[in-house]
């Protein structure tokens, strides 16, 4: 019955892991590899012609981003499931991928062993990532320390506009411009932030900022 | 012999000619019993340094022209008139010597001046180059650092995870057919997996800093976490605020002279506490590294050691001024401040389109 066989496009610009991972996928028995792109370009033009059930999707591409790529498949092909895989470490890329619409992120460096359960973990529905990253998210849902950690909801307006103004990529700096007051206030702020949230440091307030702008709370 | 250089050739031509005349008239009027000829020595000495040798001949025939002529003027009893000729043939080879030594003089002089100059500006011009190359040199150790941690990182990496699936491929195979060798199979796939995992420690190693905005919080970050683990001190990063920098070899070169000067507040200050802060300020973006340490001698010599001269150059190269000194109360603050903002960055991540290998 090779029609049931569950179709997958793979989105990769090195051709030596395609076409492995091409033999590895076609190799089990209820999977298939329905066509190869290394662009963004290239892989939605397939998505319309070729329909697959997944998208395997690296993160640097020929040409475009990858997080673009699945951004735009989110929209344009919401029935096709994708799974992340990419050189990056899964702590910093993981919940990005994540947040922007892929359904499971493997590191290419453990593609071997983690790469076909991540694809069968999707297809039955489920995230198909590492129990490391699903135990950060689920550290996430769980509120540790229920009298330090403050929904950003509790910021205030103009501590609310800082976090925003950080989350779309600004620094202090642009920050205090944008906002017409000194370097020092916006410190103030990001102090007060920082507490609120507790956050230990400005890398982490960073994070959280970008992290919370691109999940479009606001 | 002083007389002004600003003088004018033909200026000084006129008035050692007048010079000239009016030592004759003296001479004509004084009695011929004295002899003035040592005076004339100072216009024509003059005219040979200041207009030249061929000038102070004629001034000097002039001037034994006009005294014979005086003398004979003044009916000077001489037994003969060659006596008169040999005086003056006297006075001329006299004046002759003098300009030629002076001029030798003058030629030996103006040639020194000329070869010190020269010198000098060849000088100039090493030194110039040297700090070119110093530059130059900083600026290539970084973009190939840079180059191979990408290489390794992306290039390496990714084929050693297209390698690994191949022999996972072939280990699946020889396990369907329930062949012995799937065991030895998966063992390759390890010792490849393995070398992926080496692949990015060595790559991380040489590029520290990752190439976005905030990669060099992040990095500083991680550089003292590690430092404290690793030599069993306290290291701080201190950062009030984001600080982005989209701009990948200035925050290069800002992690490199932080971890130098960490590296020798422990290893030559002796430091328990080392406290790294990045700042904004109005001014600009202030990097600085403090320790209770030893501190350093009160006057750091200008060749106070490659580190040194390395931080130097690091802070001269992204335009920032740097400075060294010992806190009295004991320790050292190595600053190092950027005059204008890290450049702005654009909204929604547009640095992250830069980065190569950006996800």
């Amino acid at each position: 019955m090779p029609d049931e066989k569950f179709k997958i496009l793979l989105v990769d610009d090195h051709p030596l892991v395609r076409e492995w991972l091409a033999s590895l996928i076609n190799q089990q028995p209820d999977l298939v590899v329905c066509g190869e792109a290394e662009s963004a370009q290239e892989a939605l033009g397939y998505l319309g012609t070729m329909s697959p059930d997944l998208a395997i999707v690296d993160l640097s591409l020929k040409e475009g981003s990858g997080l673009e790529l699945i951004k735009t498949m989110r929209v344009a092909h919401p029935a096709v499931a994708i799974i992340v895989l990419s050189m990056h470490d899964e702590k910093h890329y993981a919940e990005r991928a994540i947040r922007a619409g892929a359904r499971g992120y493997v590191m290419k460096r453990e593609t071997t062993k983690k790469i076909i359960a991540a694809i069968s973990q999707v297809r039955s529905g489920k995230l198909g990532v590492s129990e490391e990253v699903a135990a950060l998210f689920a550290e996430r849902f769980v509120d540790n320390h229920p009298r330090s950690r403050t929904p950003v909801e509790e910021l205030s307006d103009r501590e609310l506009e800082v976090f925003r103004l950080l989350g779309q990529g600004m620094d202090t700096r642009s920050v205090a411009t944008n906002l017409h007051i000194s370097i020092k206030t916006v410190q103030a702020y990001c102090a007060r932030i920082k507490d609120k949230l507790d956050l230990a440091n400005a890398t982490e307030l960073l994070r959280e900022a970008v992290r919370w702008s691109e999940s479009g709370v606001y | 012999m002083t007389w002004p250089e600003s003088r004018s050739r033909e200026g000084t031509m006129l008035i050692t000619s007048a010079m000239v005349a009016l030592i004759g008239l003296g001479d004509y009027l004084i009695s011929w019993q004295i002899s003035l000829s040592v005076i004339y020595v100072y216009p024509i000495a003059i005219a040979a340094w200041y207009v030249g040798p061929r000038f102070a001949y004629v001034l000097s025939i002039l001037t034994v022209v006009l005294f014979t002529a005086g003398d004979l003027a003044s009916d000077i009893p001489y037994t003969s008139w060659l006596i008169a000729v040999w005086n003056a043939i006297v006075r001329l080879v006299f004046y002759a010597v003098l300009i030629h030594m002076l001029d030798y003089i003058r030629s030996l002089t103006v040639g020194l001046e000329t070869r010190v100059l020269e010198r000098t500006t060849d000088l100039r011009k090493e030194i110039a180059e040297r700090e070119r190359l110093e530059r130059e040199l900083l600026e290539v150790g970084a973009r190939e650092r840079r180059r191979l941690g990408y290489d390794l990182h992306d290039g390496l990496g990714q084929h050693l995870t297209g390698t690994a699936l191949a022999v996972q491929v072939l280990r699946e195979k020889l396990a369907r057919r329930g062949a012995p060798e799937a065991v030895e199979a998966a063992r390759a796939v390890d010792l490849i997996e393995d070398g992926i995992a080496l692949s990015r420690k060595l790559a991380k190693g040489l590029q520290p800093v990752e190439m976005h905005a905030g990669g060099l919080m992040q990095a500083l970050q991680e550089f003292a976490g590690a430092t404290t683990e690793l030599f069993k001190i306290s290291c701080r990063f201190e950062c009030e605020a984001p600080i982005l920098f989209s701009d990948a070899s200035t925050a290069d070169h800002l992690y490199y002279i932080a971890r130098e000067a960490a590296g020798n507040a422990i290893k030559h200050g002796k430091a328990r506490n080392v406290i790294i802060s990045l700042d904004v300020r109005d001014e600009g973006s202030l990097l600085t590294v403090r320790d209770d340490g030893i501190g350093i001698p009160h006057s750091v010599p200008k060749n106070g050691g490659m580190g040194l001269t390395i931080m130097t150059q690091r802070a001269k190269l992204i335009g920032a001024s740097f400075d060294i000194r010992a806190i009295p109360k004991g320790g050292t603050l190595v600053s190092c401040s950027l005059p204008q903002s890290p450049s702005i960055v654009e909204p929604s991540h547009a640095d992250r389109k830069q980065d190569p290998h950006y996800a």
